[in-house]
């Protein structure tokens, strides 16, 4: 399942098919704390050394073992918590994500998720549209994995229309036809 | 289902409290939902009535819906002891008010999250300021 790259992308998404499926679409945000101490994150780890071990034993390319070893064990220290949102719409099966790690964004997702409960209590969306436009910050953390880059925005594109499009061939009513019909 | 529904007051309390327990724990999901409010206790079918032969009978609704958010710690099978389920319907005309303070709870809650890194910037400026205010602009 691929996940948007920008939040502005998933919320245009989101909102078009809550245009097309106002009743259907739930949005469900996931705030997950893992913690790195936790046995989950051991037996992680445990799993990996093991892992780096039998390559050892079957074959005799001990760098590369070496060179796979300190990845996990390079991870940051201390809780990690993502927030993930997913609108969803099991009538047709559609399913747009997006996932953040930075606390930065969550009063901008939560204000884009008021937008949204508006279109779904059959509200008109409020004239100005440009509340999305003030960009996330333009400074990236290290070793983060939501860089903007357009060409991955362009590759998720496809990759959720083929989503919509593959569940939709028994229940009719495509997203795109009911627009047009509009 | 088994919880009554709550007040939107109240479903902020609890989910604060939701939010405070798994930051103590450091560990554990919290699930948040929001969806069209469609269910009617009278007899009388909610206000969007499926229309056979028209496939977009609920797009124009004639009168506003309420939409019920609902939040919940996600245990379920063997932990379904320590679930909690939180639900409340907020009413079109209370959409607004109910969002900032939502945003508000959200933010205080998800404390895990990564804070902006200011560390970055600060070096930012110190290389701006060694190269005479040039350089691109940040932030």
């Amino acid at each position: 399942m691929p996940y948007f790259t920008t939040s502005q992308e998933w919320f245009h998404q989101s909102s078009l098919l809550l245009q097309a499926r106002p009743t259907t679409t739930r949005i469900t945000s996931k705030y997950t704390i893992s913690s790195s101490t936790s046995s989950a994150t051991a037996r992680r780890k445990r799993k990996a050394q093991a892992r780096a071990s039998d390559t050892t034993a079957d074959a005799n390319t001990s760098d590369t073992t070496i060179s796979t070893t300190p990845a996990p064990s390079s991870q940051p220290a201390g809780p990690k918590a993502t927030l993930t949102l997913k609108t969803f719409d099991p009538e047709s099966g559609v399913c747009l994500k997006y996932q953040t790690t930075k606390a930065a964004e969550v009063g901008r997702l939560i204000a884009s998720l008021g937008k949204l409960g508006r279109g779904m209590a059959g509200l008109a969306e409020l004239a100005e549209d440009a509340t999305m436009v003030d960009a996330p910050p333009t400074e990236q953390g290290p070793g983060l994995s939501t860089p903007v880059s357009d060409a991955a925005g362009k590759e998720a594109k496809p990759g959720a229309s083929e989503t919509k499009a593959a569940p939709q061939a028994g229940g009719g009513g495509g997203k795109k036809r009911k627009k047009g019909k509009k | 289902m088994a919880e009554t529904q709550l007040t939107n007051e109240e479903f902020f309390t609890q989910l604060a409290g939701l939010f405070s327990k798994s930051q103590e724990k450091q560990h554990g999901s919290i699930f948040l939902t929001q969806k069209r409010f469609t269910y009617s206790a009278d007899s009388a079918p909610s206000s969007p009535v499926k229309v056979a032969d028209d496939p977009l009978w609920d797009l124009h609704p004639e009168n506003p819906l309420p939409v019920i958010v609902r939040a919940t710690n996600g245990k379920s099978k063997e932990k379904r002891a320590g679930k909690v389920k939180l639900s409340t319907v907020v009413q079109p005309d209370a959409l607004e008010t109910f969002y900032a303070r939502y945003a508000e709870v959200c933010k205080a809650g998800m404390q895990a999250l990564k804070k902006r890194d200011r560390s970055k910037r600060k070096k930012d400026k110190a290389k701006k300021r060694k190269t005479g205010g040039e350089g691109e602009k940040k932030g």
